[in-house]
């Protein structure tokens, strides 16, 4: 299996929806504490290596990265300072970045594309709020300020083109509609912050979120004062959860005791995978829409894998 | 499908909130009939009058009530509050103490304090500020002079007062005990001398008892002065008392300033960019120490029971050298200035080369349940193209080399050597649905000896051809028995009507078992 060696100390990674072979890749140097960032786009190939074939440099560390599900070569980067930046694989590198949004007063730590309406995006920050934009507007949309505490994690629903999610580090996640004025939903989901939240794929209503407390929960919206499940397993904090594209019930997770984890909810004994690939917190993981089992993860020990469930990442 | 209290058209959320009570029943059908009209992602519960209360109590304390109201309401909603309770329980509250409303410009004029704080000052000394509301307009100077002075005066009182209940205490004492004297006095006069002591006597009882009358009044003034003396006592003490609440509260308000203040610095320092950001780190960074931000009071309801995350996870010792390094101000060696700002605000995004695709979960979708339009078209229209998906393969496959990518190729080997990981080897070929332990199929050899005593021994490439096929089919997938043995069937009467004729079973039975036998070894 691949590894992709990033300068940075790895903070997200996301396959294309457009190239099944690519991903982008979010770094921040001085494990983001101060410091440069940059952005790589990588290209998986056939002979089973890595090839980078564009980098971006930012004066602070990028925490997050998002592939628009309209244009099969602009990127939305998160970064450290606030700002949110776009990136357009299509043009040369000296035209880049095409747009800087500046917006938040606080690091932005996640951007999310829609999937449903493709022509707009969220981000969230420490600023405690999310922020709703459209590529071809200069300033935002909307924004969303409920949250007591930092933002952590804005999330689309795949089915509903309107409504979205966010952790927040003030312990609850919130339902939103874009149409609404104010959050739909509150959901006190744990005792400490929710670190990130992700819908599932295939039942609109269900919901998962992880946490600092080392857990991830899986909740029905319909129900939510009670979790459909409760995931223990990890030895810390649980830095990002993702449904599986392909499987309903399937549950990607990365954790700061450095392993990615693979759950399904709807079984009794939920863990089916466990990978200990990284010696340093596996802070970013996806699944590949395009490809049925393909993981990648990166961490804060500068690598980055791609790998096939079921098989060693660190397999030559 | 109409929700008769709900508009459906326009925007259907609106009366959401205020229609929850009388219309849960009806809401609650309507979502589970029609998700599309009625958004499930809305609260339907109705407002519990029992959190409301407890949140009227919360909120009525008087350590809350110095808390700015963002941090109020969070505390409500990691409770379990939903938005409607909160907003109840906040619009009952301020109702419920009016007299705070008339006491607070009194209070407010001391410094032109912030309602919320003025609050705690009005509560704390209420009882004693409606005797003196112009009081507190005093200064403090003057009133340190004139509590001493009032101590010194009470003091002086206090020792009068002891003096002359003493005196008259003696007084009376000395008089009981000089009567006695002079009664036996007198008695002895008396005795020796008759009537003339009779005479002497008789003077110095009414003497006497003006003497103890004169006492008595002597005492009784003593004691009443020593009971106003005591009384002003107790007034000095309350407005002692009410005094130094005020300078409590007055305290507060420092602190709570400061804390105002240091919260205002840490966010402009969370601007720029060197000391800023490791402020916030050791707060808002995936924190395990949660209770470092120090004005978020709320937090302390947290910290009661020790968060399982205070056992911080090891961080690289790299990583704590830049921690320290950016504490103490300095600036990590190995950062670059960097110019990231585009450098054609205005520059137009490049036109997609390629359609969205569509999702694995929108393609089952569509084949299911069709209660949703099929969303994504809206992209495919707007770009007009049909030929989404012929050029998308065919660059794909031209990066191949005519086999899948590796990426796609399912090994399907377990990874871990743990013993307690319940890893199944085929997690890819797992059903969607609940994956219950299927019992491995029996394998197709009582099949293929079935379908092979039917066989002919001419017809051994064919044999062997069935036998490799039955291989795959077992490879392939372990479920599908029938199919297989319906398959070897078919292929047997294939084979059967196509050579023709056939030979006694009974005389073909062995060889047809040695060849099934070497082909068993041969695949």
């Amino acid at each position: 299996m691949p590894v992709f060696k990033t300068p940075f100390n790895g903070y997200a990674v996301k396959f294309s929806p457009f190239y099944e072979q690519r991903l982008a890749v979010a770094t921040s140097q001085n494990f983001g504490i101060l410091g440069n960032g940059r952005i790589h786009v990588i290209d998986l190939s056939p002979a089973g290596t890595i090839a980078e074939i564009a980098a971006y440099d930012t004066a602070d560390g990028v925490y997050d990265v998002s592939w628009s599900e309209s244009h099969d070569s602009l990127l939305i980067a998160a970064v450290a300072d606030g700002s949110v930046k776009l990136y357009d694989l299509s043009l040369p590198p000296t035209s880049n970045p095409v747009r800087s949004l500046a917006e938040h007063t606080r690091e932005t730590h996640s951007v999310d594309y829609n999937a449903v309406r493709r022509d707009s995006f969220l981000s969230s920050s420490w600023d405690d709020t999310i922020k709703l934009w459209t590529i071809d507007r200069p300033t935002s949309v909307r924004t969303f300020k409920e949250h007591a505490y930092c933002v952590y994690s804005a999330a689309w629903n795949p089915r509903h083109a309107d409504v979205f999610a966010s952790a927040s580090g003030d312990c609850t996640a919130r339902i939103w509609d874009v149409r609404e004025p104010g959050s739909t939903m509150i959901l006190p989901a744990h005792e400490f912050e929710i670190l990130s939240c992700d819908w599932s794929k295939y039942d609109d209503a269900v919901i998962a979120t992880s946490s600092v407390d080392k857990s991830i929960k899986v909740w029905d919206v319909r129900n939510y004062r009670i979790p459909v499940a409760v995931l223990n397993g990890h030895g810390y904090a649980v830095r990002k959860v993702k449904f599986s594209p392909h499987r309903a019930s399937l549950i990607a997770s990365c954790s700061y005791d450095m392993t990615v984890c693979l759950w399904d909810y709807m079984v009794e004994d939920s863990l089916i995978g466990r990978y200990d690939h990284h010696t340093e917190f596996a802070v970013g993981v996806d699944m590949s829409v395009l490809v049925e089992g393909l993981l990648a993860s990166t961490g804060w020990d500068e690598l980055v894998y791609v790998w096939q469930h079921g098989t060693d990442p660190r397999a030559p | 499908m109409a929700t008769p209290p709900n508009p459906t058209d326009g925007n259907p959320q609106n009366p959401v909130p205020e229609a929850v009570k009388p219309t849960t029943d009806d809401q609650q059908d309507a979502n589970k009939a029609d998700a599309k009209e009625t958004s499930i992602f809305v609260n339907t519960e109705p407002v519990r009058e029992e959190q409301v209360q407890n949140a009227v109590k919360f909120l009525s304390h008087p350590k809350v009530k110095g808390s700015p109201v963002m941090y109020r309401r969070s505390f409500l909603e990691r409770k379990g509050l939903t938005k409607e309770e909160i907003d109840e329980a906040f619009r009952r509250v301020p109702d419920e103490s009016p007299s705070l409303s008339t006491t607070q410009p009194a209070v407010a004029n001391q410094g032109g304090q912030s309602q919320p704080i003025s609050n705690i000052q009005a509560q704390a000394p209420t009882q004693y500020q409606q005797p003196a509301a112009a009081a507190p307009a005093a200064p403090d100077s003057k009133l340190g002079t004139l509590t001493a002075s009032r101590f010194h005066w009470s003091h002086a009182l206090l020792a009068v007062g002891v003096l002359a209940i003493s005196g008259a205490g003696t007084a009376v004492v000395f008089k009981n005990a000089v009567v006695p004297r002079l009664k036996s006095w007198i008695r002895k006069v008396v005795l020796e001398d008759g009537e003339e002591d009779l005479a002497k006597k008789t003077n110095t009882k009414p003497t006497l008892a003006e003497e103890a009358a004169a006492a008595a009044k002597a005492a009784a003034a003593a004691a009443s002065d020593v009971a106003r003396a005591s009384q002003e006592m107790l007034v000095s003490k309350t407005e002692e008392k009410r005094y130094f609440g005020e300078l409590m509260s007055l305290l507060d308000m420092q602190v709570q300033e400061m804390k105002s203040m240091s919260n205002s610095i840490k966010k402009l320092e969370g601007q720029s960019n060197i000391p800023g950001r490791e402020v916030q780190v050791t707060s808002s960074r995936p924190s395990y120490a949660n209770g470092s931000r120090a004005d978020y009071d709320s937090r302390s309801v947290r910290s009661l029971s020790p968060p399982p995350a205070s056992v911080e996870p090891p961080h690289p010792k790299s990583y704590m050298e830049i921690m320290a390094m950016v504490q103490r101000g300095e600036r990590p060696p190995n950062i670059r200035e960097i110019n990231d700002l585009p450098p054609n605000p205005d520059q137009p995004v490049s036109n997609p080369r390629l359609a969205p695709k569509p999702k694995p979960w929108e393609a089952a979708q569509s084949q299911g349940s069709s209660t949703y339009p099929h969303e994504n078209s809206n992209g495919l229209n707007s770009y007009g193209q049909d030929n989404g998906f012929g050029p998308s393969a065919s660059v794909y496959q031209s990066n191949g080399d005519g086999s899948a990518p590796w990426w796609q190729q399912k090994n399907v080997r377990i990874t871990e050597a743990e013993p307690e990981e319940n890893k199944t080897s085929h997690p890819s070929e797992r059903p969607v649905q609940r994956s219950s332990w299927v019992p491995p199929q029996p394998p197709p050899v009582a099949m293929a000896e079935a379908a092979a005593a039917i066989r002919q021994p001419k017809k051994s490439p064919f044999e062997k051809e069935q036998q490799l096929t039955d291989e795959q089919f077992l490879a392939r997938s372990a479920e599908v028995t029938d199919e297989l043995q319906r398959v070897t069937k078919l292929s047997e009467s294939g084979g059967v009507s196509d050579i023709g004729g056939g030979s006694p079973v009974v005389t073909n039975t062995s060889e047809i078992q040695r060849e099934e036998e070497g082909s068993y070894y041969e695949a």
